[in-house]
């Protein structure tokens, strides 16, 4: 015990949403507050005690234990809600039981569980991240308003909605059946695909990329697939793109935080080891004859990996994908990379014919890669005039500081019309 | 050698609790401090559980003290040669608390 023992990465944060989601499990869903604040309490006691004696062998037994106790006297002291302390009890048993060996496997999936709550359809849309992040993956208020874009307060109201809405249904923690678990299921991968990309395509301060986020997403979906409900062709499809894009997180960010241009990514950056990991996902999910938007997704990033080079890149393809993407999930943004395809295929005229070909009421105008998409159009086009407009434009939208370098760096090579030979325009 | 006593005092804020994540990252800090230290901590110190008891004009009180901004979450006994080499010891205390109080050992005792 007095052996300093290194935890391993996120142990806290991990342990957080793991224990959240065993509590509630005896406690209830309605009881989330108590759940969290016992939670809380525990890791404070470990905290005390681990800094002054060292990290126990059972670290994770330790928290459980702690938590559940500090538990089972808030319940005394309460006595209101005494039909749960059996459940704790037996719990007590379970765990003196030859098994304990299996502990951590024997619960798998009480997370999984306590996901599908956060996505009940009695919850708002807008407050199942939150309160996913919060009880399943264990981030603070602060840090979920960072990650969200939005205000510490706002993110405290999101929860607290999520919270009610569960109260007032009295959701049990363990009732939804197989069916109704699959009926939530697009829900529940909307908020971890939402997850992931906030992760991917920060658009303030200093980070381009918050691989924590990218990291919880793809863990909470790894376990979705590790279960009967989620073992489908949808998840698998969603895992292999979220493979493919984290893939080449190294590649994106330059030493000095800059987005790297992907025409000017080195290739051998990538992490073959997540592409190999997408490929064994996306031959999984190529079953059936459903095609969701994550498997055509999946299918546009795996083209961009599997091009030995930028050059070999099949456009057609993913021109392609992206049309049908477009049919089934219609969205400004799939108009827009969409674009992008059909510049490298046709040129930059036909890109920014797509794009003029969306109707104006759905234009995301206050998106800057819209604008800044539009300004690399122009001036490969020779048309630095309208280039500089529109990325002087997604500059005044843009806070992350990468994209801003990056747009400032554009901006420099812009020259009024006329006097550089169109020619020299790539 | 002089004693002091530190005393270690937490915000009762719930907004100013850290994160799991941010709770690691100073157990780590803690026990590295311990580690530095352990020549000038003495055996005896101690975490306190959250909440207790209150005894003021003969009536029993339970805590947690929801009216207080702090509360004493902690306590070690530390030998150092004066209040500086105290006060030097306790600076380089990791964040987390509010404030620590440093005092003496009368020794009366």
């Amino acid at each position: 015990m007095n052996e300093p023992r290194e935890l391993v990465e996120h142990f806290f944060r991990h342990e957080f949403g793991r224990l959240c989601a065993l509590l509630t499990r005896s406690l209830g869903v309605r009881r989330l507050d108590l759940v969290e604040d016992v939670v809380q309490a525990a890791l404070v006691q470990a905290l005390e005690t681990w800094s002054r004696r060292g990290v126990p062998e059972d670290a994770a037994g330790w928290l459980y234990r702690t938590a559940r106790n500090l538990a089972i006297d808030a319940l005394r002291r309460e006595r209101t809600h005494a039909q749960a302390l059996p459940r704790l009890a037996e719990n007590t048993e379970r765990e003196f039981s030859p098994l304990e060996a299996q502990f951590a496997d024997e619960i798998g999936d009480e997370p999984l569980r306590l996901l599908f709550v956060c996505c009940h359809e009695a919850v708002p849309a807008e407050s199942r991240v939150a309160i996913a992040l919060r009880t399943l993956c264990g981030f603070s208020t602060a840090e979920i308003a960072r990650a969200l874009l939005t205000t510490d307060a706002n993110v405290q109201k999101r929860i607290e909605r999520a919270r009610d809405r569960l109260r007032e249904l009295e959701v049990e923690f363990d009732t939804p059946d197989a069916a109704q678990l699959s009926a939530r299921l697009d829900a529940v991968l909307a908020v971890v695909y939402l997850l992931f990309s906030q992760g991917c395509h920060v658009t303030h301060g200093d980070m381009p990329i918050r691989r924590d986020l990218c990291d919880e997403a793809r863990r909470l979906a790894r376990m979705l697939a590790a279960h009967t409900v989620g073992d489908v062709p949808t998840v698998h499809a969603l895992l292999a793109l979220m493979c493919f894009h984290a893939a080449r997180f190294d590649a994106r960010v330059a030493l000095d935080g800059a987005i790297i241009l992907f025409e000017e990514q080195d290739r051998s950056a990538w992490n073959w080891s997540d592409v190999r990991e997408g490929m064994a996902w996306l031959a999984r999910s190529a079953v059936g004859d459903e095609v969701t938007r994550y498997h055509l997704e999946a299918g546009i990033a795996w083209e961009h990996c599997r091009a030995p080079t930028f050059a070999d890149t099949d456009w057609r393809r993913i021109a392609e994908l992206y049309d049908t993407l477009d049919r089934i999930a219609p969205s400004p943004l799939n108009s827009l990379n969409g674009a992008v395809a059909e510049a490298y295929l046709h040129g930059p005229q036909a890109g920014l014919e797509r794009l003029a070909a969306v109707p104006p009421e759905i234009v995301p105008a206050r998106y800057p890669g819209w604008h800044a998409v539009i300004g690399e159009l122009h001036f490969r086009l020779g048309r630095h005039t309208a280039a500089e407009r529109a990325w002087r434009e997604a500059l005044r939208l843009t806070t992350a500081r990468a994209d801003r370098e990056f747009l400032r760096r554009r901006l420099a090579v812009c020259r009024p019309d006329g006097e550089e030979p169109l020619e020299s325009a790539v | 050698m002089p004693k002091f006593l530190f005393i270690f005092r937490h915000s009762t804020d719930p907004q100013s609790r850290p994160s799991p994540e941010e709770m690691q990252v100073l157990g780590g800090q803690w026990y590295a401090w311990m580690q530095k230290f352990s020549a000038s901590i003495l055996p005896g110190g101690d975490g306190l559980k959250p909440s207790g008891r209150s005894l003021k004009a003969g009536i029993v009180t339970d805590g947690p003290y929801v009216e207080a901004k702090e509360f004493v979450a902690s306590f070690s006994l530390i030998q150092a040669d004066n209040y500086d080499a105290a006060v030097a010891i306790a600076r380089e205390c990791p964040g987390g608390c509010n404030a620590i109080e440093i005092r003496e050992l009368a020794g009366y005792a």
